[in-house]
């Protein structure tokens, strides 16, 4: 069994009126069953309000399933006694920098976490310079957060998860609030994550460039995995993903467009280089 | 005017007094406060000024972000010294329409400004020089003992380090939305009272929006990273008193009898 | 009908030693009815240009011309020229307050002064401009979703009848759908209206298919200031400020530099997709 597997995820949440009388039920996350292996990396899609935030916070025990079951390692996420175990296997990182980061200087902040877990100091310390150096932070260890770019901060945050030593961390749309070289900042530090350290990463987003590293991608859509597979079958996929709110990387969009001029080429491709191979062989071919 | 307050802001150095002991700076910083009221003579305040120049001077931090603070106070100073001049019975110097003001008045006036002034600057000194976590930290463990009686005393502590934190952050905001609405044609500065308050609605309530979201959004982070109040747990930067800490101690001892020493001496000399 | 700014200087913290040129020496004209992208990184004074363009900051020296009148003169009415100017900052769904969308929308030209006819026909006629569906005008603001709420926000600052429109980083946080459809609705209300448009971005490819030009700033400068395939070419310049072309100019050099005769200043998809297979037409014949 992987480190996270679900079995009909269904979370629904009880919508009220202003007297606080029953309007409706709506089904956030609908029968999503999946199941990912240790050292994975894995991205989901999704417009926004299609689930996939409501999904990912099962996975740290900060939601519970109203039907279906969820397994961290092997423990059911709605067992109470094993909710800070889950915890520190699974951790997360949000989508705003300021309102996840706890302490005034950066180093604080990063040990807050084996703190909670009653880590002994000397042990944090380490902790702590490890997480930062992975997250190439280290040398601003004793800033204040409040003096870093976005891409800093989402660093930061994420060496305060890597300090409980997870197993897997869920990212949920880590970059939306952030400019392209602080995107690029974060998604590097994940991928060091995913290759050096071998946590398993789950990556929710909806820039599609962020994701062609991934070896898998599930699309959502309401409350459903409605896709799923390598970057490259995903974005085979043009028209499908336009029609669930999505887009494709623009060299994938420009080799699609080729297709449809009539240029043979092969479908998903996913960067400059590999358009500029496949329109090499599509010539030598002829 | 907000951006002034400098209580809450830690000014990053490398110093001695940086390295101090939250509690020793705690402490040390209430003694002085009291120390200003205690001594009573300008000799006392002379000694308490030297004092606060040399902890200012190993801070490291520069005076002017200690004057900084002052900023936001000066208003209640002028009102007290104000007061004080004008409205001490004594003997008259000047007569300004029906006010007087005294030799007692200018007396206590001054005596009321310059402690003021160490006052505040010896707090922004504390707050300068210790990060809030650290303060904080240094406040629960002051205050430990009074867990018997049920005070929750982590959670204070806990509430108050992330108080200061989101200051700075909140302050940004007020300036934001400040602006967005005022590029919506609004005026927060004209018209009289009433309007200034109905002014402050479309500031105030985006404001209080936010700060609920924000402290969802903590709430839910903090618990990501399992925390679950004070039981169980562990601290990356434990308060254990130094070889410094009990110099300092000694220092503060030093200082309080030579501030009293000096307005011994300064009675008996008749100064 | 113009925006002039002449040597525009804006000093940040004058006197302390935290002292910044925020804006440096700003030489710009915009004339009436323009589409311009304006382009930096955070920190690179975009912002605070935009800011002093409708009075909110005041240069420390030069001035700013609109219609032909110095901002900064005594008798200048400021408030005048916040409603010919609008400014919708980020996130502006961050500023909405009141209990309906429509009283929202009234805000602005109430603080105009008109009288409520008036006000109400302007909150009708900017909502109707941002395409938001008339079910939603007597909704509490903060029940609609993401998209919508941006919607509102920026009818807000419409309904003040601005000559020009100035929007930060409008599609921050969207989705790739939401994001188009923000930006096609901007490009229509200008089209209709031959409305002034300064975009503030921090992506390229964004701004690239609607803008008519492209104000690049980097450290308080003006670094390019062109029509966007001009730009462009620029590409490792811009690098090295940080900043990129749309990943079409990548593609486009990437084949040219494998011996593909493109037009490397395309900008849009559809035009990559033409050049492109022009050129392997000609390849073909050979």
């Amino acid at each position: 069994m992987g480190i996270v597997r679900t079995q009909d995820l269904t979370f629904e949440y009880i919508r009220r009126d202003e007297e606080g009388n029953v309007e409706g039920i709506t089904t956030a996350v609908d029968k999503v069953s999946l199941d990912i292996a240790q050292g994975e990396f894995i991205a989901i899609l999704g417009h926004n309000g299609s689930g996939k935030s409501t999904l990912a916070k099962h996975i740290n025990a900060i939601l519970n399933p109203t039907e279906g079951t969820v397994w961290v390692d092997g423990m059911d996420t709605s067992d109470e006694e094993r909710v800070w175990d889950i915890r520190r296997t699974a951790g997360m990182v949000f989508q705003n920098p300021d309102n996840q980061i706890i302490g005034q200087v950066v180093e604080e902040d990063v040990g807050f976490g084996p703190e909670n877990m009653g880590v002994p100091t000397k042990e944090i310390w380490e902790r702590v310079e490890e997480s930062l150096k992975a997250v190439g932070m280290y040398e601003y260890r004793k800033h204040s957060p409040n003096k870093l770019s976005g891409g800093q901060k989402q660093r930061v945050s994420i060496a305060g998860v890597l300090a409980m030593h997870p197993k897997c961390i869920v990212l949920d749309e880590p970059t939306a609030m952030l400019d392209p070289k602080g995107r690029k900042e974060v998604i590097r530090a994940i991928r060091a994550l995913n290759q050096v350290e071998e946590i398993t990463v789950i990556l929710i987003t909806h820039y599609m460039e962020e994701i062609i590293h991934a070896d898998k991608v599930f699309v959502m859509d309401s409350g459903r995995i409605v896709m799923d597979g390598t970057p490259r079958e995903i974005f085979s996929q043009v028209e499908k993903l336009k029609s669930l709110r999505l887009d494709v990387p623009q060299a994938t969009l420009l080799g699609y467009e080729l297709q449809r001029r009539g240029v043979r080429l092969p479908s998903g491709l996913l960067t400059a280089e590999e358009l500029a191979d496949a329109l090499g062989q599509s010539l030598g071919a002829e | 005017m907000l951006r002034d307050i400098t209580l809450g802001q830690y000014y990053q150095t490398e110093s001695v007094i940086h390295r101090l002991d939250p509690r020793v700076k705690l402490g040390g910083t209430l003694l002085y406060i009291v120390s200003l009221f205690v001594f009573g003579h300008f000799l006392g305040y002379a000694v308490a000024a030297l004092f606060l120049a040399m902890v200012i001077r190993l801070s490291h931090v520069p005076f002017r972000f200690m004057v900084k603070g002052m900023k936001a106070i000066l208003f209640l100073m002028l009102i007290t010294v104000g007061f004080n001049l004008f409205l001490t019975p004594g003997e008259e110097l000047v007569s300004l329409w029906k006010l007087s003001v005294t030799r007692e008045g200018v007396r206590t006036a001054v005596n009321m400004a310059v402690r003021l002034v160490m006052l505040v600057i010896g707090s922004s000194v504390m707050t300068l020089t210790t990060t809030p976590n650290n303060l904080t930290d240094g406040m629960e463990r002051m205050l430990g003992p009074l867990r018997v009686f049920r005070v929750p005393v982590h959670e204070v502590a806990m509430m108050m380090s992330i108080a200061l934190r989101f200051i700075p952050i909140l302050m940004e905001e007020t300036d934001k939305i400040m602006k967005a609405q005022t590029a919506r044609g609004a005026d927060f500065e004209g018209g009289n009272i009433v309007q200034r308050a109905k002014a402050l609605v479309p500031l105030l309530v985006p404001l209080f929006i936010s700060a609920f979201r924000r402290a969802n959004d903590l709430a839910m982070a903090m618990e990501a990273r399992c925390y679950r109040g004070g039981e169980g747990r562990t601290k990356m930067k434990p308060l254990v008193y130094e070889g410094r800490d009990k110099i300092a101690y000694l220092c503060i001892l030093l200082y309080l009898a030579a501030g009293i020493g000096a307005g011994y001496l300064g009675r008996f000399l008749g100064i | 009908m113009s925006m002039i700014l002449d040597h525009v200087n804006y000093i940040y913290g004058q006197g302390t030693p935290l002292e910044t040129k925020a804006l440096d020496d700003i030489c710009l004209q915009i004339p009436h009815g323009q589409f311009v992208g304006i382009i930096g990184h955070t920190g690179s004074g975009k912002s605070t240009l935009m800011q002093h363009m409708n009075g909110l900051l005041k240069a420390s020296s030069g001035h700013i011309y609109f219609n032909g009148e110095d901002i900064y003169d005594k008798d200048y009415n400021m408030k005048k020229l916040r409603s010919k100017v609008g400014l919708v900052f980020q996130y502006p769904e961050h500023q909405l307050f009141e209990i309906d969308v429509f009283s929202d929308v009234c805000f602005g030209p109430k603080n105009l002064g008109l009288d409520k006819k008036e006000t109400e026909l302007r909150a009708f006629d900017a909502l109707r401009k941002v395409g938001l569906p008339m079910e939603l005008y007597y909704q509490s603001p903060f029940d609609l979703s993401g998209g919508q709420k941006r919607r509102v926000a920026i009818a807000g600052v419409l309904a003040m009848n601005p000559e020009v429109l100035i929007l930060d980083e409008p599609t921050a946080g969207l989705d790739p759908k939401g994001r188009d459809e923000i930006l096609c609705q901007i490009k229509q209300l200008q089209t209709d209206t031959g409305m002034t448009v300064l975009l503030v971005s921090h992506s390229m490819e964004d701004v690239a298919e609607y803008v008519d030009r492209i104000i690049v700033m980097n450290k308080g400068r003006v670094l390019y200031d062109d029509e966007p395939k001009t730009v462009f070419a620029h590409y490792k310049e811009l690098e090295a400020v940080g900043l990129a072309a749309p990943q079409v100019t990548y593609i486009l050099h990437e084949l040219r530099a494998r011996g593909l005769a493109v037009d490397v200043n395309a900008t849009t998809i559809e035009e990559a997709a033409d050049t492109v297979y022009a050129a392997l037409g000609k390849v073909r014949r050979k």
